[in-house]
């Protein structure tokens, strides 16, 4: 780039600067690269922001939970000179229960085990043989995840021996095992819970992380291997949650020379002769660089910002089939009063997860199906005021909820009325399980998947950028940009509308800027 | 001990039958021990009323393998298949779709509904056909096992990886998502219109305890383009004389290569001594010793009721337990004294020769479906109707008719328990019949005679665990290398001269016959070559 006729050419521009666009900035910057990362919102972060929604309030981010952040990337960005830190292990998770104590489950298998032993002997035992199972696959299945995939139909010599490899790797982990990582792919939650434990309240505390990426219940088929990645990539989050992982990645990715603009949508991206020119900004500004970074999601890069010139008919179709509509609705409330969970006063509980049943679950699912909300949404609950002061006043709590389940395209539309009552049902559930909870309430927040698509920019409000369904999670989006290349010369893919899929793992954004490095 | 059959068959079902047809051809002594007064399992044909033949379960056909019928030559048997004229869709609202033979009239018919749903319904009938052949390699061998450590079978495994990566990135990725979505996603993909992916979708649930709307569905909708009859590839039929047809041709060649074919004899138990399976005790007592014993039960009768769980190891156990069975359809027959016109489209003219589906939309279907996840029979079932006495009169006396509806869902756990089905069964009748008449008034006045059959039923009568049509789900986790159990995909079980040749073996349930042909000649090349 040595031609460069203006100040405004850059070697990369990344559209986004959400926890993916900021990994992916900073990688590449960190390589030398000339980076603009370029974000339609006033603030940083997207899904992974901490904003203030009431006076004195904090949210985590809309996504809150930072477990599966993946620590080798931490590492190599050295993010821990940028100011983060992580919590020594992941936090316990609740699970209350009416008229009892209800269920406590600590990260540590053995301390978990004590605790499920209380409701149940036959799950405390099935529960240390599950975790154990967990473990012995953990790294086979991440080393899946952590990689590229390989390309369907393109097995060429330079793509045959990772693919042997990961075979081998298959083959080692035995054949029990194997099995069952083969069985798990199809098979549903339910199912799946079913054949290890008997208390439900443990089963739909497990299954909570798995239903959210995806239009399934827990008797869906497919949605098991959900549960198995989660568990898989679960490791100690990040002290002061996704706000400090995404101040950590501005601080490395600025420190490494990228430039970081807000305000600044992307209207267009430029091409020329089937190759990016660079972008233009909704003001008619144009930013010069051959190569183009989205982390915004599949449907808004090729059918919003692309001319439609610019890819086929068929791949277009193609993505106009991936599968995003959102089912998560966020709530984040703020209330007047510290809380207190199962009786257990003064300890500080930060994550809390309801739902009795799996079948209760399966109804609030049902729901969605017809575009409904469902009348009993089932919540993950994140309090983060209950470790860290900035996130409420003193003496308050904020928690951040995530529903199960809103409809992006409610039957009757979204308006205020329906959006209060969604409101109203969560505050109404959280009370069924957290005492005083109603009468605290001093503010609200309500983001349907409408909203969060408005807001956030993330098309069909979905929080992970399309379903984590089976076909979605291998080729993501399609076949043609599963490998974050794209059909368009110097357009990469580096949010969670690729592989591996969405969460905050800042994967996506490492393989994208890995793709950019090989590929330009 | 003097073994007097080379083989006993342990139900007359069609699989049975087309495993004894090809172990006789191969010159073995053959016993087929039925415990039905006619043969056919979920395949027969009987007369419950006078002068009106039902086929009492399995009502079309479609999936069975020509290459059975050529290599057992059937139509000499007396296998006749009549092709199927029509899909007719009634509404609720008096408006109808019909999808023809005639892909001319089939378009017509679309676009009423939708003009491009009319130009790409084509398309998607060469790519689903296309895909259909890529399954084919799969479904007429033995299934393929990724945990084998034989270089045999890992030279085997590459070549079918070879095979199946010629047909192009396109199909791969297209089988990949169809063997993941949901019948309905995977039509979303295609097509527009409800009224026309709703009757499309419903042969991804057909059997299964799951909704149109449920992951793993797609798959199931290559089937429908997997049919064959006569080298027409995806056509459906009747089978002259009711399905019961096929079996008793299947029966008849069995018998002409020199088979013994035994009705109304009900085994109680195998023989099993030294850790081999000797013969069986029939529910008289009377004992018969064969060199092999072939179930084509399900595997909880073949390994927990027939041998005996004490004769396996714990895994192979394990697995057993939690191989899914769940029945989710019932059968309601009945007899009328008239035509059931339907009020869309009036008169006996070819719309009717068909199959008729109850399934005006997609959340109607969905609906169904929830129902049954809770424990209940949908009160407004999807229903696939034939009259097959329109198009064979030898079924019905002249002017009368059959009408049989296969209903979904009733599921074999309702929430009273299995065991409160027959208090319940007029009331699963009813609401079968009712949905039906809303569509055909004149039906519920021209009833002689209803026969229902529950899954309760089906578990009972013709020895179905759970009432499942397929002998265990059709799921992906219970398909191929694991259908039943992991090692055991092969016809052979680890009881010593016991085999399996039944739909709970690969490639599953349907009428095929492929199990039973496959595990006969599984069984033939294992005398053959060294094991």
């Amino acid at each position: 780039m040595t031609n460069g006729r203006s100040s405004k050419k850059y070697d990369v521009i990344v559209i986004g600067a959400g926890h993916n666009g900021l990994t992916t900035a900073a990688f590449l910057a960190g390589r030398g690269r000339k980076v603009i990362v370029l974000e339609q919102r006033d603030v940083l972060g997207g899904l992974a922001c901490s904003e203030e929604f009431h006076p004195g309030y904090r949210s985590p981010g809309v996504l809150h939970d930072t477990s599966s952040v993946r620590h080798g990337l931490i590492k190599s960005l050295n993010l821990a000179s940028h100011g983060l830190s992580l919590d020594p292990e992941p936090p316990a998770i609740h699970a209350p229960v009416k008229d009892g104590n209800g269920l406590s489950l600590h990260h540590d298998a053995q301390k978990a085990a004590r605790e499920i032993a209380k409701h149940s002997e036959h799950d405390a035992e099935r529960y240390s043989e599950y975790r154990a199972f967990v473990d012995r696959v953990r790294g086979f299945v991440n080393g899946v995840f952590d990689e590229s995939p390989p390309g369907l139909g393109t097995i060429d010599a330079r793509t045959f021996w990772p693919v042997m490899k990961k075979g081998l790797g298959f083959r080692r982990l035995g054949k029990h095992d194997a099995v069952e990582l083969f069985r798990i792919i199809p098979m549903s939650l339910a199912d799946w819970l079913d054949e290890w434990f008997e208390t439900d309240r443990l089963k739909t505390l497990l299954a909570a992380p798995a239903i959210r990426g995806a239009f399934v219940g827990p008797r869906s088929p497919g949605s098991a291997i959900n549960l198995l990645l989660w568990e898989c990539r679960k490791g100690p989050s990040v002290k002061g949650g996704p706000g400090a992982l995404v101040t950590a990645l501005e601080a490395a990715a600025g420190g490494a020379g990228a430039k970081i603009r807000t305000s600044a949508r992307v209207k267009e991206i430029g091409i020329s002769e089937g190759k990016v020119t660079g972008v233009t900004l909704d003001d008619g500004e144009t930013i010069d660089g051959a190569v183009v970074a989205a982390s915004v999601d599949p449907k808004t890069i090729f059918l919003k910002l692309l001319p439609v010139a610019a890819i086929t008919e068929k791949f277009a179709q193609r993505i106009a089939n991936y599968r995003a509509k959102g089912t998560t609705a966020k709530v984040d409330i703020a209330l007047r009063q510290k809380i207190e969970v199962g009786g257990n006063a003064g300890s500080s509980v930060e994550y809390v997860r309801t739902g009795e049943n799996l079948t209760q679950v399966e109804k609030a699912f049902d729901a969605v199906k017809y575009r409904l909300c469902s009348s009993t949404p089932v919540l993950d609950v994140c309090i983060p005021s209950a470790s860290n002061r900035d996130f409420a006043p003193d003496g308050g709590s904020s928690l951040s909820v995530l529903v199960q389940y809103a409809p992006y395209d409610l039957e009757d539309g979204w308006g205020d009325r329906q959006r209060e009552l969604l409101g109203q049902r969560v505050v109404e559930t959280l009370a069924d399980n957290i005492p005083g909870v109603k009468e605290s309430v001093v503010g609200l927040r309500v983001l349907t998947p409408a909203d969060l698509e408005s807001h956030y920019g993330t098309s069909g409000g979905h929080p992970y950028h399309g379903d984590h369904a089976v076909d979605q999670l291998f080729v993501r989006p399609s076949p043609e940009c599963a490998r974050h290349t794209t059909p368009i010369g110097g357009l990469f893919l580096c949010g969670s509308g690729s592989f591996p899929g969405g969460g905050i793992t800042c994967a996506p954004g490492a393989l994208g800027a890995r793709a950019i490095l090989k590929h330009s | 001990m003097p073994k007097t059959y080379d083989a006993i068959i342990v139900g007359g079902g069609h699989n049975g039958l087309v495993c004894a047809a090809y172990l006789a051809k191969a010159g073995k002594k053959v016993l087929v021990l039925e415990k039905q007064h006619v043969l056919g399992g979920a395949a027969s044909t009987d007369e419950p009323f006078p002068g009106f033949k039902f086929s009492l379960y399995s009502y079309v056909v479609s999936l069975f393998r020509p290459h059975i019928i050529r290599e057992l030559d059937l139509p000499s048997h007396g296998l006749e298949i009549i092709p199927l004229e029509c899909s007719f869709l009634p509404l609720p609202d008096g408006d109808s779709l019909c999808r023809w033979a005639d892909p001319n009239l089939t378009r017509r018919e679309i676009a009423r509904f939708s003009q491009k749903d009319a130009e790409v319904y084509p398309e998607f009938g060469m790519a689903m056909m296309k895909m259909a052949y890529f399954v084919k390699r799969i479904i007429d061998a033995p299934a393929p096992d990724p945990l084998s450590n034989s270089p045999a079978e890992l030279i085997n495994l590459l070549r079918l990886g070879r095979y199946l990566s010629s047909f192009g990135p396109d199909v791969m990725y297209q089988q990949f998502k169809m063997l993941t979505m949901s019948a309905v996603d995977f039509l979303d993909e295609w097509f527009e219109s409800d009224i026309l992916k709703a009757p499309m979708s419903v042969s991804g649930i057909i059997g299964t305890f799951l909704g149109v709307r449920s992951p793993g569905t797609a798959y199931v909708l290559l089937h429908h383009y997997m049919g064959e009859i006569d080298g027409a590839f995806r056509a459906w039929g009747f089978a002259k004389g009711g399905t019961g047809g096929v079996s008793l041709a299947c029966g008849s060649a069995a018998r002409a290569f020199g088979a013994e074919i035994r009705t109304k004899a009900k085994v109680e138990k195998f023989i099993i001594k030294n850790g081999s399976c000797d013969g069986v005790v029939l529910e008289n007592g009377e004992e018969i010793h064969a060199q092999s014993v072939f179930s084509c039960l399900d595997p909880h009768r073949t390994f927990f009721k027939m041998a005996g769980e004490e004769h396996f190891d714990d895994d192979f156990i394990r697995q057993l337990k939690r191989y899914k069975l769940r029945g989710s359809s019932g059968k309601v027959n009945l007899a009328v004294d008239r035509f059931p016109d339907f009020s869309c489209r009036p008169g006996d003219g070819a719309h009717v020769r068909g199959d008729i589906a109850i399934a005006p939309s997609i959340d109607y279907l969905e609906r169904a479906y929830d129902e049954a996840k809770y424990g209940d029979f949908s009160r407004r079932p999807y229903i696939n109707v034939v009259i097959p006495s329109l198009v064979d009169p030898s079924v019905a006396p002249p002017g009368k008719h059959v009408v049989s509806c296969f209903v979904q869902y009733a599921p074999y756990d309702i929430k009273e328990g299995p065991e409160h089905w027959p208090e319940r069964k007029e009331a699963f009748g009813d609401a079968v019949v009712d949905t039906l008449a809303e569509y055909c008034p004149t039906l519920k006045d021209s009833i002689l005679y209803r026969q229902i059959h529950t899954p309760w039923d089906m578990e009972r009568d013709i020895g179905l665990t759970e009432g499942n049509i397929f002998q265990g789900e059709l799921s992906l986790e219970q398909l191929l290398f694991l259908r039943p159990a992991v090692g055991w995909s092969r016809y052979r079980t680890p009881l010593k001269n016991l085999w399996v040749c039944g739909s709970a073996a690969h490639p599953g349930g349907g009428l095929m016959g492929s199990p039973g042909e496959l595990a006969a000649k599984t069984y033939l090349g294992s005398l053959k070559g060294p094991q």
